[in-house]
């Protein structure tokens, strides 16, 4: 939990990735896309998890529904799931080094990516096997430079 | 509240916030089943779209200041041989289009003559594509014309080379095109040559169609172009779509397997026609051949097979 967060930095942080989540991607890599704004849900329940909670969470995989023309809510409960279980872990998360805090980004992630994974099947996506989980893997990759990144915006503007 | 800002509390959010996650996991299946199955939330989804606009602008900002950066290094002569280029094909389009327009001219005297009203010309607005979609397994992209500029869902979507794809939704500023080799299109087509009709489904490759449910007899060749029918009632008729690339006939299977390469460039055009479909000139010359127009058109549409 840090003492002091940015509303400003919040903000930018997430329309950056909600720009990341749809901008353009090298062809050939699109499975390896990290799933950015899950991984801004996970930051800001981790750092500030008396502001930023599961509704906030779902508004914002709402916002992805849109942008990702997924069924409206199928997103949206994956977010608030990923932002529920760090709401539950969030005290030891914090004693946890780097190396184990990505191991748990990729565990939360990709049970967000199975649950939109499996909601999609149900409606009739089509199967494309375990590829889905790719953007946890590259998400727990980038995890350790946003967090260092926008822990030190937070103390800089907070 | 009054004691929790004095001292941190460890549990700043009650033990497990379990209750809100149950709410949450409610209104989800709600929402879910409304849009999925009931198509109830297409206002709500274009309204938000409609505020995510800045995104998609935002989204596309890169490949916008590389195209203004490559403009800036274009040499003079660059420039002169390119425009001489494109004067010389003016020139040879507006030979075409005179032709044309006597040809159209003819064409309409003999529909005429024959009691038919269809109108020929089609209008279009050019767009732009300014994102692709994230989801890798799905083949769509977004341009930047919207419900503000008459789009509306259902319309065709073409490049200069052929049929893209159609409008799925919109919102004020964009909307999303879905490609013709996404794996839940279909277009109805017909062989240029001889009209033998068929149905083209995409199928998840962006180089290559499938033409279905054509009988092992059927006069069908490699290199034949297939065109839009328009017996769908949603694709305008006579638009190329695809070149039939291989035909392997495997004995004992009732229909040929037929695989065709798209006209359109799907993964590289930049701009794009949206085709309005041809309703107000319909209105213009009265109701009745309008009428008796759409009751031909729709007949044949109902016996695809014949």
């Amino acid at each position: 939990m840090l003492s002091v967060i940015s509303y400003p930095v919040f903000a930018i942080s997430v329309i950056l990735s909600l720009v990341l989540s749809i901008s353009l991607f090298p062809v050939g890599w699109f499975e390896f896309r990290p799933e950015w704004l899950g991984l801004m849900v996970f930051y800001w329940t981790f750092r500030a998890p008396a502001q930023f909670g599961i509704l906030f969470a779902w508004c914002l995989g709402l916002l992805l529904d849109v942008l990702e023309a997924t069924p409206l809510g199928v997103n949206a409960l994956g977010m608030a799931l990923i932002a529920f279980l760090v709401l539950t872990i969030h005290q030891r998360l914090r004693m946890y080094p780097i190396p184990q805090q990505c191991v748990m980004v990729f565990l939360l992630i990709g049970i967000n990516q199975m649950l939109v994974h499996f909601i999609k099947q149900m409606l009739g996506g089509e199967d494309a096997g375990f590829s889905y989980l790719l953007p946890a893997l590259s998400s727990a990759i980038v995890w350790p430079f946003v967090c260092v990144l926008l822990d030190n915006l937070n103390r800089k503007l907070g | 509240m009054a004691g929790g800002s004095a001292i941190k509390t460890i549990f700043v959010q009650g033990p497990v916030p379990g209750f809100r996650l149950l709410l949450v996991i409610v209104i989800s299946a709600v929402v879910i089943v409304a849009d999925a199955r009931f198509d109830r939330l297409t206002p709500v989804r274009s309204v938000i779209g409609t505020g995510l606009a800045p995104i998609h602008w935002l989204g596309n900002a890169p490949s916008e200041l590389e195209h203004w950066v490559a403009g800036l290094f274009t040499t003079r002569e660059d420039l002169q041989a390119e425009n001489e280029d494109l004067r010389a094909r003016l020139l040879i389009l507006e030979r075409r289009a005179l032709k044309y327009a006597a040809l159209a001219s003819e064409n309409n005297e003999l529909r005429r003559l024959m009691n038919s009203s269809e109108v020929l010309d089609d209008r279009v607005i050019v767009g732009e594509i300014v994102g692709v979609s994230p989801d890798p397994f799905s083949h769509e992209v977004i341009i930047n014309k919207g419900s503000r500029d008459g789009v509306t869902v259902g319309q065709a979507i073409l490049d200069a080379n052929g049929l893209l794809g159609q409008v799925q939704q919109t919102s004020s500023f964009t909307s999303r095109v879905l490609l013709v080799s996404d794996s839940s299109h279909a277009v109805p087509v017909e062989v240029v040559r001889n009209g033998l009709r068929a149905i083209l489904l995409g199928n998840g490759d962006i180089n290559a169609l499938e033409l279905v449910h054509v009988p092992d007899t059927a006069d069908i060749r490699e290199g034949d172009l297939l065109v839009s029918s328009g017996l769908g009632g949603r694709f305008p008729k006579g638009y190329p779509v695809a070149e039939v690339a291989s035909i392997t006939k495997e004995s004992g299977e009732p229909f040929v397997n037929i695989k065709a390469t798209p006209k359109a460039r799907l993964n590289q055009s930049r701009l794009v026609l949206v085709v309005f479909p041809p309703e107000g000139e319909r209105d213009e010359d009265g109701n009745a051949p309008g009428q008796s127009s759409a009751t031909v058109n729709v007949e044949p549409g109902d016996e695809v097979e014949r």
